[in-house]
């Protein structure tokens, strides 16, 4: 595969406050790569200076070998569906999806049949005469995806492009957006905030943190093997406890020595210990390696989460089994159950469950940010 | 909710009087005047007057000529009003883009500063612009000192033009202004993004989009500058007398009837003008089937 567009040690700050902190990435040609994060993580940044609507401070940006910095946006073959779609609300379906083209001075006839194939493909086939302002939220989606595809551009970008339908619409659009990528063989760069969207339909995903990029690897990749602390939050549910390498395929922590699979790190090296929690299996407390007290049960439909608290750590455990609040419960721990990493500046700050959200735990911590 | 629409019916009688007795009455009134004659006898005699009424008119080489009087009166009101509002429009549209593209605290200025005549009496600002524009006013003053020729302004069709943009400017900037500053400026990325350069941005998104602005404008200016009146008096020395002052003149001979006839007769056709811009908005500005 080859790389259609690199960004080299990129870094930009929108007054004076650092958006991107010199990232640099290589996107494939063909591949469906999503950059995922937290608002603020400058995933849009690097989006917009890939459709060159911002100019890297540092860096560059690199599109099939040119250099394209200073390239407006109007001369990149490169389309865009925006966050709310920003269709023309002049226009009907049809002159939306053939605005690029008259711009192109393409032939009447051409236009038409690129239209209505385009129109074909998002499945508004019969449209073409609607006002845009008369569709529903997906409706106007296909429309944008069709008017960004029409002239067939080398990469699309989607900007959080399912952020405004509901759930199971954008279960749809997903599978949909995903289909025409393998149709069409354009390249998608994808931007979300949503894990489940990234894991489901990417080829690879990036993970963004702070301006920084932390991750990069396809979705099992990212979700059996995350870098640190903040990609093991911001992926899936994780406990995350602090142990100690005591050798390869041995660690503490919790008041016990494990068996995993993890080796390369030095004698007694502090690490992060990822468990996942549907990777912990709940036995009598006679059996269990440890044990903990459950503190919280709730019914989610296929399983129930519980909280349990273990020696003032507590985890999330999801379980079919039936539990009762207050119960002291055993734990056990499979080799593989277990993910180690490396310490980063983000230990200690995800990975405990005595709340689910960081506000939370601002709340019932005033001040806690000055730390 | 029927104690609530009834509270809402309720919070719109005083509206409802208040249109009842200062628009819907009046507006009768100049009706049955215009079809009445001193005696309120039924009549078509002032609309028969409007049109067909002569008067015989020098031209400049001595010779005389014969006119109809009202007609020729109104459609130079038409002319001169076309004239203004296209003049309006021509300076207004890039300030009003210019300003919606500015910082807020720029745009705030601007503002102020374009409202800041409307707050003066309106014939102060005309006998401004005749000590400005007279034969020894402050524009030839400033033309001879520059050692210019000095130029008659004043009592022309330029002058009277002028007055009427000056006094109606803000009304074209106004409403485009407020379309372009909330105009989505994610629409203008989108069609950069789509492959347009500058300038085909303004004309496939920025100015389409726009045109309520514009068509609003249009209406703001045109329509009372058509009726106006006592510029043409004062500016144009009382040479280019205009619908307004013909009515005024009426009005003040105690040609009441006469006076709600042209009245009347500007009313419908700016009534049929607006219509017709109306739905020429509503066929070519939002494109499209709305089902």
């Amino acid at each position: 595969m080859d790389k259609i567009i690199e960004l080299k040690n990129i870094s930009k700050s929108f007054d004076g406050e650092t958006v991107l902190d010199n990232i640099s990435l290589d996107i494939y040609d063909n591949e469906f790569i999503t950059l995922l994060g937290p608002s603020g993580c400058g995933k849009t940044t690097t989006l917009r200076m890939i459709g060159g609507f911002v100019q890297p401070d540092q860096g560059d940006v690199i599109f099939m070998g040119q250099r394209i910095n200073d390239v407006p946006p109007h001369k990149r073959n490169v389309n865009t569906v925006f966050q709310k779609y920003a269709l023309f609300p002049h226009l009907n379906v049809f002159e939306n999806v053939a605005f690029p083209l008259r711009e192109k001075g393409v032939p009447k006839k051409e236009i038409k049949e690129k239209v209505d194939e385009m129109l074909s493909l998002v499945m508004l086939s019969g449209f073409a005469n609607r006002r845009v302002t008369s569709l529903s939220g997906g409706q106007q989606q296909r429309v944008a995806i069709a008017r960004a595809l029409v002239s067939h551009p080398r990469v699309l970008l989607l900007d959080e492009p399912l952020g405004a339908l509901d759930l199971k619409l954008r279960k749809d659009m997903q599978q949909e957006l995903k289909k025409i990528q393998k149709s069409t063989g354009i390249t998608f760069v994808f931007v979300t905030h949503d894990q489940e969207e990234a894991l489901s339909m990417s080829d690879t995903i990036v993970v963004m943190s702070e301006g920084k990029i932390q991750q990069i690897g396809t979705p099992t990749d990212i979700y059996n093997e995350p870098m640190n602390a903040f990609v093991a939050d911001f992926i899936g549910e994780s406990n995350i406890v602090d142990g100690v390498m005591l050798a390869d395929y041995k660690v503490r922590f919790a008041k016990h020595t494990f068996d995993c699979l993890d080796a390369g790190f030095g004698k007694n090296e502090p690490v992060d210990v990822v468990v996942r929690p549907e990777d912990v299996d709940i036995v009598p407390a006679d059996a269990g390696m440890f044990r903990g007290t459950v503190t919280s049960v709730t019914f989610m439909g296929v399983h129930n989460e519980i909280i349990v608290d273990i020696d003032g750590f507590k985890w999330m455990i999801q379980t079919t089994d039936s539990v009762n609040e207050g119960e002291v419960i055993g734990l056990k721990l499979d080799p593989d159950a277990i993910h180690i990493m490396k310490k980063s500046k983000y230990s200690g700050m995800f990975g405990d469950y005595s709340s689910y959200s960081d506000e939370l735990d601002e709340l019932s911590n005033p001040g806690g940010e000055e730390e | 909710m029927n104690h609530k629409l009834n509270t809402y019916r309720l919070m719109l009688l005083p509206y409802s009087v208040w249109s009842v007795l200062f628009i819907l009455v009046p507006l009768a009134f100049v009706g049955y005047y215009a079809f009445t004659d001193d005696s309120f006898s039924f009549t078509l005699e002032h609309f028969t007057r409007f049109f067909t009424a002569t008067s015989t008119i020098a031209n400049d080489d001595g010779t005389t000529q014969e006119v109809r009087t009202y007609v020729l009166i109104f459609l130079r009101s038409v002319r001169l009003a076309c004239i203004s509002t296209f003049i309006c429009l021509l300076l207004g549209y890039p300030l009003a883009y210019i300003m919606s593209k500015a910082k807020e605290r720029t745009q705030n200025l601007m503002m102020t500063l374009i409202m800041i005549p409307m707050w003066m009496n309106f014939l102060i600002r005309t006998y401004a612009w005749m000590t400005i524009m007279q034969d020894t006013g402050i524009l030839n003053n400033i033309l001879e000192s520059l050692g210019f020729a000095r130029i008659r302004i004043i009592g022309t069709e330029t002058a009277v033009i002028i007055g009427m943009v000056y006094d109606y400017f803000p009304y074209m900037v106004l409403p485009i202004y407020s379309i372009m500053a909330k105009m989505d400026t994610r629409l203008v990325e989108a069609a950069r993004d789509l492959g347009c350069g500058s300038l085909a941005v303004l004309r496939r998104v920025i100015f389409p989009l726009s045109l309520p602005g514009v068509i609003s404008g249009i209406t703001m200016v045109l329509i009372p500058s058509i009726s106006t009146f006592y510029i043409s008096q004062k500016l144009g020395n009382g040479k280019f007398l205009l619908i307004g002052d013909v009515i005024e003149g009426q009005y003040v001979a105690n040609n009441l009837h006469f006076a709600a006839a042209i009245a009347f007769i500007l009313m419908v056709i700016l009534l049929a003008a607006m219509a017709v811009v109306k739905y020429g908005t509503e066929r070519y500005v939002y494109g499209g089937e709305s089902e």
